[in-house]
């Protein structure tokens, strides 16, 4: 169903991705073109983002904070701009030109859930945002934090930030080929259903978009050589920020 | 239940918790929506410890009853030794996977975040950790619970032909201070929060409960567990949490239907590594309805169906490394080729079959090793469980 792209169009679509970054007035179609394809009905049961839909269709200020770690951070990559919350940003600015819509990514490397949830009063709240984007778990399944605890700490966060006003979107960790027997994702990406399931937040199932591309041949989540690593990160925010965008925007 | 043979009923459902533990364990299997813990809150685990639990009661109590307190304690000794060998041989597999994988954990990919991994760091720490069971990746949870509480079982056993009632009570008080206070649990590597996976200080009510019942179930019955409103609630319970359960599965293949009962405060009592309230009640039940609609001497437990898990419950100890090796290799295959469903559907029943072969070979070749040895070795593979 998904089709491998070729390395050249797979180098067309990425100079076209850059050169659309830097163009205000973008063109659409070969926007698509750099967007991975999204499995059908991904994310259609999660719940909806009402609000932040409404305000980016209306086209008022749109605050998104975006917290996790290093994969949100765009380490990988090389640089802040080809991070998924920026390349969210530019498509989401694009799409919705009327809309005011800035992307705050206070994501830092290793930041667990508690990490982050300590920020949220201090730094999260007072920037009034109208979707807060929750990338977390990995950090808890390197290191084995306990479930319960992690949890608990989501949960008060979603809380915490609902409390606000503020919609919340949770984000899974990265699918990685190999490493299962070695780390468990299973039990904190299943917190993270119940929670949503619970608290009627919706999941980005990033681990399960992934392993999607991963199968299909989109994207090549082994490859040894450092550059085509650093290209294949690159690619892979980008296609992300698509996907958040159209998950986002759901109504 | 008879003094001199097996009961079958022990050996079945071990045999069935061993199958739902490798089929669990295969990363992203979908036949593991289909195991125990889709249809009970809880899943192998309980199963395995309050069978376990049960099972040492009965052949340690014997043999304090029988031989004194000292050979028993040798005899649970030599136990708590096979069992600490194989989570060392457990640990060899860590080991051996992560030097496999670790060309993906140093990709830059996921450096960053898969390096803070500490045994990375400091593998000479690892493995002393390992050896103190306080070091428990992947797989290596369980094994350390039960060495603990087996350890601990001669004193307890003591305790229950003394004071039988004030041991279970305290047993039970230790329980519900553990669901109360989260800091009640044992430190594990790599620090400062880490805790055992399974908090033995609140698992141990289910491995003595049974043990309790073991150990009485060699003089008494007790019809006050046949009486028909403790069998009438067991099954209401019983289908309630299975109804419950069954529908966040279903939930999860197609989201349309509703997950009954998914809530925040659910979730209070669901806690697995300290036995939360609604995980120790559900196995409990489902202990009294067994006892109540399975007998011992049921034809079926003899038979061609039951087989496979009776034989491989037999043998849990080894059958139960063997499934966590086939699941580290069962993981490695579907990884590779990409495990589509036939794909999974393949690994599982093969390794299902792998683990019924082992264990029937395993019973021929004690039937070879002729009965002449057996009688010197009475009851065959001792305590059993995970």
């Amino acid at each position: 169903m998904i089709a491998p792209l070729t390395s050249r169009r797979w180098a067309v679509a990425l100079v076209a991705t850059a050169g659309l970054a830097l163009l205000p007035a973008p063109r659409s179609a070969c926007a698509k073109e750099s967007a991975c394809p999204t499995p059908e009905g991904f994310g259609a049961f999660e719940t909806p983002l009402t609000k932040t839909a409404k305000a980016l269709a209306k086209g008022s200020d749109v605050v998104i904070v975006t917290l996790g770690g290093s994969s949100t951070v765009g380490t990988a990559a090389g640089g802040g701009d080809l991070s998924w919350p920026s390349r969210l940003g530019v498509v989401l600015a694009r799409r919705f030109p009327s809309a005011r819509v800035k992307v705050v990514n206070l994501a830092t490397p290793r930041q667990t859930a508690r990490d982050a949830a300590g920020r949220l009063a201090r730094e999260v709240v007072p920037l009034r945002p109208t979707l807060v984007i929750w990338e977390t778990g990995t950090m808890e399944a390197v290191r084995g934090t306990d479930v319960d605890d992690f949890r608990e700490t989501v949960q008060a966060g979603i809380d915490e930030l609902r409390g606000a006003g503020i919609e919340v979107a949770l984000m899974s960790s990265q699918f990685s080929r190999d490493t299962d027997p070695v780390i468990h994702f299973g039990p904190y990406l299943s917190v993270l259903r119940e929670l949503a399931d619970a608290g009627e937040v919706p999941v980005f199932n990033r681990y399960g978009l992934m392993r999607a591309w991963a199968e299909g041949g989109v994207l090549d989540l082994r490859t040894k050589d450092s550059d085509k690593r650093k290209q294949l990160a690159t690619r892979l925010y980008d296609c992300l920020g698509h996907a958040v965008a159209d998950f986002v925007a759901r109504r | 239940m008879t003094e001199s043979g097996r009961d079958l009923r022990l050996d079945f459902f071990r045999g069935l918790a061993l199958f739902c533990i490798f089929l669990d364990h295969l990363p992203g299997n979908f036949l593991a929506q289909f195991t125990l813990q889709s249809v009970m809150f809880g899943d192998a685990a309980e199963v395995f410890i309050l069978i376990s639990g049960y099972t040492a009661g009965m052949v340690y109590g014997r043999s304090m009853e029988r031989q004194g307190f000292l050979v028993a304690t040798v005899r649970v000794g030599h136990r708590v030794w096979q069992l600490y060998v194989a989570h060392v041989f457990l640990f060899m597999i860590f080991m051996a996977t992560v030097a496999y994988t670790v060309g993906t954990l140093n990709s830059s990919l996921y450096a960053e975040e898969f390096l803070a991994a500490d045994f990375l760091n400091e593998p000479g720490v690892a493995v002393i950790k390992a050896l103190s069971l306080q070091f428990q990746p992947a797989y290596m949870d369980i094994l350390p619970l039960y060495i603990v509480l087996l350890a601990a079982f001669p004193f307890v056993l003591v305790g229950f032909r003394s004071w039988p009632r004030v041991v279970l009570g305290l047993s039970l008080v230790l329980w519900a201070i553990v669901q109360l206070d989260p800091r009640v649990a044992l430190p594990a590597y790599p620090g400062p929060n880490r805790v055992w996976f399974f908090n033995p200080l609140g698992w141990q009510a289910l491995f003595f409960i049974g043990a309790w019942l073991g150990w009485r179930g060699i003089r008494d019955t007790w019809p006050w567990l046949d009486r028909r409103w403790l069998v009438a609630v067991a099954a209401g319970v019983a289908a309630a949490s299975l109804v419950i359960r069954f529908s966040w599965t279903l939930h999860n293949l197609y989201n349309p239907i509703p997950a009954l009962g998914n809530t925040k405060f659910t979730w209070l009592f669901m806690s697995k590594g300290d036995l939360g309230l609604l995980r120790f009640l559900n196995v409990l039940v489902l202990a009294v309805l067994v006892r109540h609609l399975l007998s011992p001497r049921a034809p079926f437990l003899a038979g061609r169906v039951a087989w496979p898990f009776v034989t491989c419950g037999r043998h849990s100890l080894h059958i139960f490394c063997l499934g966590i090796l086939l699941a580290v290799l069962g993981h490695l295959v579907l990884s590779e080729f990409f495990g589509g469903l036939l794909m999974q559907l393949v690994v599982s029943v093969l390794g299902v079959a792998i683990m019924i072969a082992v264990a029937a070979f395993m019973d021929w070749f004690a039937a070879r090793t002729g009965p002449g040895e057996r009688v010197l070795a009475p009851a065959p593979p001792l305590g059993g469980g995970a």
